[in-house]
């Protein structure tokens, strides 16, 4: 269009009205390119006089300036300004704004990472996981399934809201309309579905994060005793390889902050704070999840009860379990962690310092600490006692209870000798 | 489970994510407001808020515990006025004293003794919320409000002394009648939050800055005063933008240069708004703007054009009903209930007479004693009655462009800016002393249909380019940073110098008619900033002869001017059916003026020549492509570099220099 404007323009009144003809004169092309600053003419000069030839420069210069103040607005001012604070020629802000507008460009791209997604970001699925059967959602991993396998137990409501929507957009059943192949499969829709309903529920994703099934994987990794005493570096190898589990771990904690394993030179106070905290451990894991259905079919109360009964002493045994689990776990660390025999080895010292720095004076001090240290180990001993005499009564209790059984047994047996006889 | 013969998900995810900034523009004028947003293609658009309105008022009302702003506070000056504020923009950042004199030449209100003030009947603009002094603080004009504010809640009962305490809350008493006195600078805060809140609605997304637009006569301490208040506000004002800068930032985009404007030209801007005309003149070079002169007249305006509307509508009202109705000024309650009744009404049609050539209604119910009033006006009957403020208007454009040395033939392009001057009359009698070739966003046709002409959003549209211009800007070195700061309001960088003549290329001819003896080709406009590039593409002819041809021309400085002709105008006289020669035409036949621009050489500054070797032939003459560099230094250098282009693409230059 702009081109046929430009032809019909005569050159002719050009010359003898040099207005400035709007419609004829100029045409720009798009200032992001970078020719921009070229102006097509539709003028066409007419030829050379036929004697002229060019004459010699007057050696005049140009009329004295007049002084102005620019509207510091728009893109031509901006680029005024950058070719005078940088002090470049026109050439080189040529080549200056081309970078900047890759650069623009970039920002306002596509980028998957932008700081909008909240670091949801893309996973890659693979084709197991595409081929999940929604009847089985109690088996999928509902983290993997809406792409947040990286984040887990860590992702945040909005986190799991935009990864659903992410999900949504991509695998919706409207999206493989008239795709060839099986159009109706919503089969992966339906678990992304199901993956959204667990984790927007905050109940339900407790209880899902309980029996989260990477980390179950990675639970039975935990490393021995006999591993920590082959391990070449032995100190190096404890902090390595406990520190991930108490991570691991801390999630479950209703307490937070969670002390973590910290490093070697741990002050005595930490290392007990750690422990004391670890054997205290108030966790809210649950394992409602791995419940047995009810049979759905059948109507008989009995039935569901039963079914209902045996899932809390189920759920009851795990939790027993994991209770016992972490305990041992953490007595484990606590019998090759180096630093309960680096602090041992310190107070010793320290005593040793101070028995030989005051002799004389420092008997009433050591007494005190003789006296001390005499109290904790009638304390120890004391508890030992007790725990053995709670063992004790227990067993007793259970001897009771099995005498009392065989009573029961006997007396049931010669009852029914009577009915018998 | 059936083996899958396709995985379940191919399709791209769609959502595209930008982490480019919120920003928005606003047009914050003293009667209206509007906000621009961007849009995902990069231009600004004009945005509605939630009332629907693109055009919102400037007006903030209180009625007991509710709190109306924008157009919804507008209609509260019929039984509220003494608790609506509207007009406070231009109080912001003015001291008491000087306001006095300020609001007594602007608004013509008289001011009595302490601060305590009536008003001039005769050229009252608006009843609104008293200004009055502060009451605790020194030299700061305040307006006086009574609203409701909900009572303290009841002190938490301790209900240990009491054997039989309730632990039921004691209910809150009724809210109470207070007096509030608010600063303008604090209705400022409290309009710009909503506007803000507004955008933030539209876009779902916090706002991070703005760009603000602020008359050109607006103090430095004025400035500050908007900036703290768009602070308190929340809203990182990025830059307040003078309104001719908003102009000049959507007038040089693609959009509109594809109207079919130069890329240097001489702009005349003309903001008709609500509470004063503002005239600016700018010149436009390649994007490069500055402002040659303005002229701010508060006497003439919307409010102005309002008052004979419903003048003339009063009149009709009387006229059709036998009930007296004075109007602007009216004296009694019941006509000042009414005018502002009708105040309201002539705004829709005032905007169905822009949008429309037809007739356009205005209707209130309940006029003036129970009546109610439907009565209509036509674009040639409302242009009759307010033919005064458009030739005040004209008077005024002549006025500036006289005072900056030009004649209206100078100016190549008419931008309208504000909601009066979307009215076609006033296109139409300003156009007519101005050249055939001007444009106007009337002749263009941008004016209607949300084109890029419409004046009301201009603005707005200017302060949001703007703001996402400055978003994107860098801040990583120094220099970048000085970048920035040349955008800070009286930054050393807005200096320049500019050519006083135009310096273009004279192609010599045989036989050529005139005085410059062959055609002239402009390439650096008079009026334009230093330093400069102008590169030119063009055909040169090269006659029909064959051997070798050279292209040549020389560089001059010339002097550009308004020829002024008399010549008997009129075409001649027609005659009737009859044969009878109308007596009215004939005397019409009046001496008139026809201008004309024309060209002088002035300074002869060097020549170039160069062989021209790419020629190609079409319809028997010898034709080539050449392209002519100017080449401006800061030091007033300049090198004029020309280059043929050809199928081989860049040919040899040929450089010319004129030392400083």
């Amino acid at each position: 269009m702009q081109r046929g404007k430009r032809d019909c323009a005569t050159p002719k009144i050009f010359a003898s009205a040099p207005k400035r003809e709007p419609n004829s004169k100029t045409l720009s092309s798009t200032p992001s390119t970078a020719m921009a600053h070229v102006t097509k003419l539709s003028i066409v000069p007419p030829p050379l006089k036929s004697d002229w030839s060019p004459p010699a420069p007057s050696g005049k210069a140009i009329s004295p300036l007049v002084e102005r103040k620019l509207l510091p607005a728009g893109p031509a001012y901006l680029a005024h300004v950058k070719r005078a604070v940088h002090k470049l020629t026109f050439e080189e802000h040529d080549k200056h704004a081309e970078e900047e507008s890759k650069r623009l460009a970039e920002l306002n791209g596509t980028g998957s990472n932008g700081d909008d997604d909240l670091g949801v970001g893309e996973e890659e699925e693979p084709e197991d996981l595409l081929a999940l059967d929604p009847k089985e959602w109690k088996k999928q991993d509902h983290y993997a399934v809406l792409g947040l396998s990286h984040l887990r137990f860590r992702a945040t409501d909005e986190q799991i809201k935009i990864a659903h929507r992410k999900k949504v957009l991509k695998h919706h059943p409207d999206k493989k309309a008239g795709v060839a192949g099986d159009s109706n499969d919503d089969a992966f829709f339906k678990c992304i579905q199901k993956a959204m309903e667990v984790l927007t529920n905050p109940e339900r994703r407790r209880q899902f994060d309980s029996v989260d099934p990477y980390y179950e994987e990675l639970e039975a990794d935990v490393p021995t005793a006999s591993q920590v005493k082959n391990a070449k570096d032995p100190q190096a190898f404890f902090f390595k390889k406990f520190a991930p589990v108490f991570e691991r771990e801390a999630r479950f904690s209703r307490k937070q902050p969670v002390p973590m394993l910290g490093d070697y030179n741990a002050s005595k106070e930490e290392v007990e704070g750690f422990y004391d905290f670890w054997y205290n451990f108030d966790s809210w894991r649950s394992f409602e999840y791995l419940d047995k259905e009810v049979n759905e079919g059948s109507d008989s109360r009995d039935d569901k009860r039963y079914t209902e009964k045996k899932n809390k002493s189920e759920r009851a045994r795990r939790k027993k379990e994991d209770t016992a689990r972490l305990r041992t776990f953490v007595d484990l660390a606590l019998s090759v962690d180096p630093r309960i025999k680096r602090i041992k080895q310190e107070e010793k010292e320290a005593r040793e310092a101070k028995k030989k720095g005051k002799t004389g004076a420092a008997n009433g001090v050591s007494n005190k600490q003789k006296e001390e240290e005499e109290k904790k180990k009638a304390e120890e001993e004391a508890k030992k006692k007790e725990e053995e005499e709670k063992i004790a009564r227990a067993e007793a209790k259970k001897a009771k209870a099995a005498a009392a059984n065989a009573a029961k047994k006997a007396r049931r047996a010669a009852r029914t000798g009577e009915e018998g006889a | 489970m059936a083996p899958k013969t396709q995985p379940n998900g191919s399709a791209e995810a769609p959502i595209e994510v930008s982490s480019t900034p919120t920003v928005v523009g606003i047009n914050f004028g003293n009667s209206y407001a509007s906000i621009a947003v961007l849009t995902k293609e990069g231009s600004a658009d004009c945005i509605a808020n939630e009332d629907g309105e693109r055009q919102i008022a400037c007006a903030v009302s209180f009625h007991g515990e509710e709190t109306y702003i924008g157009n919804q506070a507008k209609h509260q000056l019929v039984k509220n006025s003494h608790n609506t504020i509207t007009g406070f923009r231009n109080l912001l950042g003015k001291k008491w004293v000087p306001l006095v004199e300020y609001l007594l030449s602007f608004a013509g209100r008289v001011f009595s003794g302490r601060g305590k003030f009536s008003e001039v009947p005769q050229n009252e603009i608006s009843v609104s919320a008293p200004v009055i002094q502060h009451p605790e603080i020194a030299d700061e004009p305040a307006y006086k409000v009574q609203v409701l504010q909900a009572a303290p809640s009841p002190l938490p009962t301790t209900a240990t002394n009491t054997p039989a305490a309730s632990h039921a809350a004691t209910p809150r008493s009724e809210p109470i009648s207070v007096t509030r006195y608010l600063t303008p600078l604090e209705v400022t805060t409290i309009f710009l939050r909503s506007l803000i809140q507004s955008a933030e609605d539209f876009l779902g997304k916090k706002v991070t800055g703005a760009v603000i637009s602020v008359p050109n006569w607006f103090s430095d301490a004025q400035k500050a005063a908007l900036e703290k208040a768009a602070n308190d506000a929340g809203v990182i004002v990025l830059q307040l933008l003078e309104e001719a800068g908003a102009v000049a930032v959507t007038t040089t985009t693609d959009v509109w240069q594809a109207q079919g404007v130069a890329q240097d030209r001489t702009q005349l801007i003309v903001d008709l708004g609500s509470s004063g005309l503002e005239l600016a003149l700018l010149s436009i070079r390649h994007g490069l703007a500055y402002t040659i002169d303005t002229l701010s007249d508060h006497t003439v305006g919307g409010d102005y054009i309002d008052n004979k509307l419903i003048k003339f509508f009063a009149k009709e009202f009387t006229k059709k009903t036998k009930t007296p109705l004075t109007v602007a000024p009216a004296t009694e309650t019941q006509d000042k209930r009414a005018e502002a009744k009708l105040r309201l009404a002539v705004e829709h049609t005032k905007r169905t007479l822009s949008a429309s050539p037809g007739a356009a209604t205005c209707s209130v119910e309940s006029l003036k004693e129970g009546l109610d009033y439907t009565g209509t006006i036509n674009r040639l009957r409302f242009d009759m009655e307010v033919r005064t403020i458009y030739d005040h208007v004209f008077t005024k454009v002549q006025e500036l462009v006289a005072r900056a040395g030009l004649d209206l033939f100078d100016v190549d392009e008419i931008v309208y800016v504000g909601g009066s001057a979307s009215l076609p009359g006033l296109d139409e009698t300003l156009a007519g002393g101005f050249s055939e070739t001007v444009v106007t966003p009337f002749t263009a046709g941008t004016v209607v249909g949300g084109g890029v002409g419409d004046p009301t959003t201009i603005l707005a549209r200017g302060c949001a380019l703007q703001a996402s211009l400055l978003a994107n800007l860098p801040e990583t070195t120094e220099e970048e940073r000085e970048v920035k700061s040349a955008f800070a309001s009286g930054s050393n960088w807005t200096k320049a110098s500019a050519t006083g003549k135009t310096i273009g290329m004279l192609f010599p001819e045989d036989g050529a008619e005139g005085a410059l003896g062959g055609q002239w080709v402009p390439a650096l406009w008079k009026e334009t900033a230093l330093p400069a590039r102008r590169t030119l593409r063009f055909d040169v002819d090269l006659g029909d002869g064959e051997g070798e041809k050279k292209v040549g021309f020389e560089v001059w400085e010339a002097k550009e001017g308004i020829k002024v002709e008399t010549v008997k105008a009129g075409p001649p006289p027609l005659e009737n059916a009859d044969g009878e020669v109308d007596e009215d035409e004939e005397e019409e036949e009046e001496e008139e003026e026809v201008k004309e621009r024309t060209v002088e050489k002035e300074s002869f500054l060097a020549a170039l020549s160069l062989v021209a070797k790419e020629g190609r032939k079409e319809k028997g003459r010898w034709k080539t492509t050449v392209e002519v560099q100017f080449l401006l230094g800061e030091d007033k250098s300049l090198s004029v570099t020309a280059w043929e282009i050809g199928k081989s693409g860049k040919g040899e230059t040929v450089t010319l220099t004129v030392s400083a």
